[in-house]
């Protein structure tokens, strides 16, 4: 395809990020913020992600539809990502539910589509990109236009390939020779093996191109059934038997042995993927100058170590992620991620942890396998994460046995 | 008996249509305006909606997003005078759109099969 065809394949592409789901699975993390602004990787949100693919994709005409609690991530987008020129015909804005075409709030993903067709009729786009602001990922979404377009599809969604036993709580499909999708399956109780490959199933990741009529045509027709109004469980099954519907393997710019998608669904998925980012040579790299991930950056000074001429300071850093303005104070730090103005005071020990902006931990403290999210104090000699039923009393411990510690919370 | 509501700002019209559908069975009655149609579904739902699109107040397309919001099952007939809505994204909610007419012969199938379609759903 020439470069010319390419540019405009983009500027007749309108990208809609979801980003009004409740999140409900990462509570206390999403107790005041939506689930896309909840942070990740010591400075980043976790929607930075997908609006990074979109830029790097050269895609730049985006709608992010909110809903719940909508304040942390409409700051941070105003902050971070306003670098779309409307001149050139370049956007990024943030809809809430306008209350057009119904009187509740966005039933499921289909519905946010659904409430939304006054902006598709506005912008007149030939194909709509679809994604979700919870993941965690690099795509060039162009391949997958370009795809889309080549196959003259109604739809196209994105696969990978995934463990059948972690297929379970996603959408799974079936593809014949030409990558036509032949049976979809959301949230199967057994799912189907790829061919060749018993152990694996091929995964929606929740990326959809739809040709814009077929869309509206779809999410219409759903909007006056009594369904979960969900494109996995109700719009791809029903488009599957009746249009043509592809599937895009996930070409990852991660570049990576094995392929990085997560779906940050769960406070243990979150943890692993935090986890993820920390190791010397990391599942999922964000040191790739040819794919930089954006975010908004606020004022800090340097990061700050101290050695305090205590015996067991030696080493206060390792195998972490650490943002601006975090002091270290004699303490030690190993395998954690911490944001913005951490401070860990002498003697005090963080290990496997994800610390956010502004935590304090005293003189003493241990943490271990936790997650304290913004603001909170951790007083001099307490211990978190290592008496698994002290923190039970005390504070949410996940199933992976991660515990966290939510924002502001005073701890004693 | 089937109940369809009329709403249409012109007045010899919906004579004209309440005495076309009357004759095909159909008891008919006439809103003049969509906030008039809106109050009057509330009260007694009827059976399917013939909706004008340009009239003075608020619009047919408007009027049907806030009637498929509180019932998404009611059958709902875009009528307008002019082609040009029919490509707009917003009408396609509507079960058929039909271009006014002196001759109601479109607009009577496309009531029957509306009926047609909820029957076997």
């Amino acid at each position: 395809m020439p470069p010319s065809d390419g540019i405009a394949l983009l500027k007749t592409t309108l990208a809609m990020v979801l980003a009004g789901g409740q999140g409900e699975r990462l509570y206390p993390l999403t107790r005041d913020r939506a689930k896309p602004a909840v942070p990740f990787g010591a400075i980043y949100r976790i929607i930075d992600f997908t609006l990074s693919n979109c830029v790097n994709s050269n895609l730049r005409r985006i709608y992010v539809l909110t809903q719940y609690k909508s304040i942390s991530l409409d700051q941070h987008l105003r902050l971070g990502w306003n670098i779309f020129n409307p001149e050139l015909g370049e956007f990024l804005y943030t809809i809430p539910p306008q209350f057009r075409t119904s009187e509740t709030w966005y039933r499921g993903t289909a519905d946010a589509i659904y409430q939304n067709i006054y902006t598709l009729e506005q912008e007149r786009p030939r194909r709509v990109l679809i994604l979700s602001g919870d993941h965690v990922y690099k795509m060039d979404y162009s391949r997958m236009l370009r795809f889309h377009e080549e196959r003259d599809a109604d739809l196209t969604v994105a696969c990978v390939e995934m463990p059948r036993e972690r297929a379970r709580q996603l959408g799974v499909m079936e593809i014949d020779a030409d990558a036509r999708i032949v049976g979809f399956e959301e949230k199967p109780a057994d799912p189907r093996p790829v061919p060749g490959n018993p152990r694996a199933a091929l995964v929606s990741m929740g990326v959809y191109v739809f040709r814009t009529e077929t869309l509206v045509r779809s999410v219409v027709e759903d909007a006056k059934r009594n369904t979960a109004h969900d494109f996995g469980m109700n719009i791809i099954p029903d488009l599957v038997s009746r249009g043509r519907v592809f599937a895009f393997k996930f070409h990852d710019e991660n570049r990576k042995e094995v392929q990085y998608w997560r779906d940050i669904g769960a406070i243990d998925t979150y943890y692993e993927a935090n986890m993820d980012l920390v190791g010397a040579d990391p599942l999922f790299n964000l040191y790739d100058r040819a794919w930089p991930i954006r975010t908004y950056q606020e004022q800090y000074p340097p990061v700050k170590t101290v050695f305090d001429g205590e015996e067991d300071a030696g080493r206060p850093l390792l195998n972490s992620l650490v943002a601006g303005g975090c002091v270290i104070a004699g303490g030690v730090v190993e395998r954690s991620v911490l944001s913005y103005g951490v401070r860990v005071h002498a003697r005090a020990k963080v290990e496997d942890a994800i610390l956010m902006e502004g935590v304090d931990v005293g003189r003493g403290a241990r943490v271990r396998r936790a997650i304290i999210d913004k603001d909170v104090i951790i007083p001099p000699g307490c211990r978190i994460g290592h008496d698994p039923d002290h923190d039970r009393r005390r504070f949410t411990v996940t199933e992976g046995g991660v515990v966290v510690v939510p924002k502001g919370m005073p701890v004693d | 008996m089937k109940t369809i509501l009329v709403v249409d700002d012109e007045r010899n019209l919906s004579l004209l249509y309440e005495q076309e559908l009357g004759e095909e069975g159909y008891r008919v009655i006439v809103a003049n305006n969509a906030k008039d149609a809106i109050d009057h579904i509330e009260k007694t739902p009827p059976d399917l909606v013939v909706m004008d699109i340009r009239m003075p107040g608020m619009d047919g397309i408007e009027a049907m997003g806030r009637i498929l919001s509180r019932n998404n099952q009611m059958p709902i007939i875009l009528n307008s005078a002019y082609s040009s809505y029919k490509d707009n994204f917003m009408s396609w909610s509507a079960d058929a759109y039909v271009v006014k007419s002196s001759d109601l012969t479109e607009l009577k199938r496309e009531i029957r099969r509306a009926f047609e379609r909820r029957e076997k759903a």
